[in-house]
């Protein structure tokens, strides 16, 4: 592999794969192991509507029938080693999904057992590795209690939502989550995913899509665009003022667009949320990230991208994420051709370090 | 300058508002506690007829709670962009400025300084 080695690139989206289900059931609770086991590989995690036409990952990293990143070795070997990465943060993959369960208590339970599980199968091999603390969100409290219980562990280094919800995640019965967030000095990542299954609403605005071409399109920028306009709406960032979220894979060429129409829609229609002081698209600024992947293929028109992308706070809003070992997953060294000069160290190392600070330990965060 | 008549202070009265065209411009005259403020009727933002919006109180508020902000102001009718009816200020965007002018009723007229 001949990529370009960077240094103090951090990569703020690698999803590691439950490789063996067995394995992982060890770490359920005994009087739960039995469902989870009855539903199958997929845990009772709510499932696509379709499967991807060839692979839901590269293919030139699949390995004798088992999904690639199973183990740390691979991720050492495939992307830590060869990128160059000083920091990667494991996301859940499909178990990101919890939070669309139908029981919460199901939920609960699988989220804390993957939470030990990355905790004691890659934590603990790999130092360049951080996690997600996943969490129940169909139960705040619930969800609050796990981030409170991980946040304890260093390592862990933000709170991770999916993108699919049966509502906007500002809504304020999901307050207990930011505030527990807030408390332990975490960022909340949501992640794209899970739009328009199990609990969660249609993706897209416009009732259930037909292909999964749709999906990929409409289901994971509609709901990221859902959850900044709502947490953004509803205050979230006057009620914590040191919240800062990271909005993963939801695509980012619509950002300038959005907030545009956002401060538009806030002169005229400031009496329905008077606490809003500020325009939104300055109280995104200050709060809000985003992940560049899947950085949208623009025609050779990455000039006008990267120009609209300056009016919503681009490059300081915008963190490096690579999504290994997915199928639209974004080259480190594709990704540094693309960039202009002058974004390359905030975007693949700067911004991140800020967002997560002294829980990287990294000397210069 | 000099004082221009823009209209009855009967309909003002009646309508909130009174608007005239003096010298190639709209101005208009509101009250607003009893006191009249000349404001030219051309929205900054999209060139709306301003003079025409209602006077009322300002909202403001936490997350999640509403308040009466305790101040008047003139919302444009188009938009709702809302503006101070004393400085002409819009109060959602320091870019945005209305022309003011000083007004005052004499013989049932109402007049403003242009």
């Amino acid at each position: 592999m001949a990529w370009t080695i960077f240094s103090f690139m951090i990569d703020c989206d690698i999803h590691p794969q439950i490789g063996d289900v067995e394995e992982f059931l060890g770490y359920v609770e005994p009087a739960q192991r039995e469902w989870f086991r009855s539903q199958g590989p997929s845990l009772g995690i709510p499932g696509y509507s379709w499967v991807h036409p060839s692979s839901w990952f590269r293919a030139d990293i699949e390995q004798n029938g088992k999904p690639p990143a199973a183990d740390v070795d691979t991720i050492r070997r495939e992307l830590l080693d060869p990128s160059g990465t000083e920091v990667g943060i494991l996301n859940g993959d499909d178990a990101v999904l919890v939070s669309l369960m139908p029981s919460p208590y199901h939920a609960a339970e699988l989220a804390r057992a993957h939470n030990e599980w990355l905790r004691e199968r890659w934590l603990a091999d790999e130092p360049r590795l951080r996690a997600s603390i996943l969490c129940p969100a169909q139960d705040p409290q619930a969800a609050a209690t796990e981030i409170r219980r991980m946040a304890e562990d260093e390592r862990f280094v933000q709170v991770l939502l999916c993108g699919g919800a049966d509502r906007p995640y500002g809504e304020p019965r999901y307050l207990p989550i930011f505030e527990a967030a807030t408390e332990c000095g975490l960022p909340v990542a949501i992640h794209s995913g899970g739009e328009g299954m199990g609990i969660a609403a249609p993706p897209g605005g416009a009732g259930p899509v037909t292909f999964y071409i749709e999906w990929h399109t409409l289901g994971s920028a509609c709901s990221t665009m859902s959850h900044l306009v709502s947490l953004v709406c509803h205050g979230t960032f006057e009620r914590l003022p040191s919240l800062k979220v990271l909005l993963i894979e939801g695509g980012i060429a619509w950002l300038p667009g959005i907030l545009w129409r956002l401060d538009t829609n806030w002169r005229a229609l400031r009496d329905e949320t008077p606490w809003l002081e500020r325009k939104p698209s300055e109280v995104a600024r200050e709060h809000i990230r985003f992940s560049t992947q899947p950085l949208e293929h623009t025609d050779g028109k990455d000039e006008t991208l990267f120009e609209m992308l300056e009016t919503a706070g681009a490059p300081d809003n915008l963190c490096f994420a690579s999504d290994y070992p997915h199928w639209d997953f974004d080259d480190p060294g594709f990704m540094l051709k693309r960039l202009p000069e002058a974004w390359r160290d905030k975007v693949l190392h700067e911004n991140a370090a800020e967002l997560y600070g002294e829980r990287l330990g990294l000397a210069r965060a | 300058m000099s004082w221009e008549d823009v209209g009855s202070v009967a309909d003002l009265e009646r309508d909130g508002h009174v608007v005239a065209r003096i010298g190639g411009r709209e101005v208009g005259v509101v009250a607003v506690n009893g006191k009249l403020h000349g404001i030219r009727n051309r929205c900054p933002h999209h060139g709306g007829p301003l003079c025409l919006g209602a006077v009322r109180e300002r909202v403001s508020g936490a997350p999640g709670r509403y308040e009466l902000a305790g101040s008047l102001v003139l919302r444009c009718p188009w938009h709702g962009w809302e503006f101070d009816p004393a400085t002409g200020q819009c109060l959602d965007d320091s870019s945005m400025r209305v022309a003011v002018y000083e007004a005052k009723q004499e013989g049932g007229r109402v007049f403003v300084q242009a």
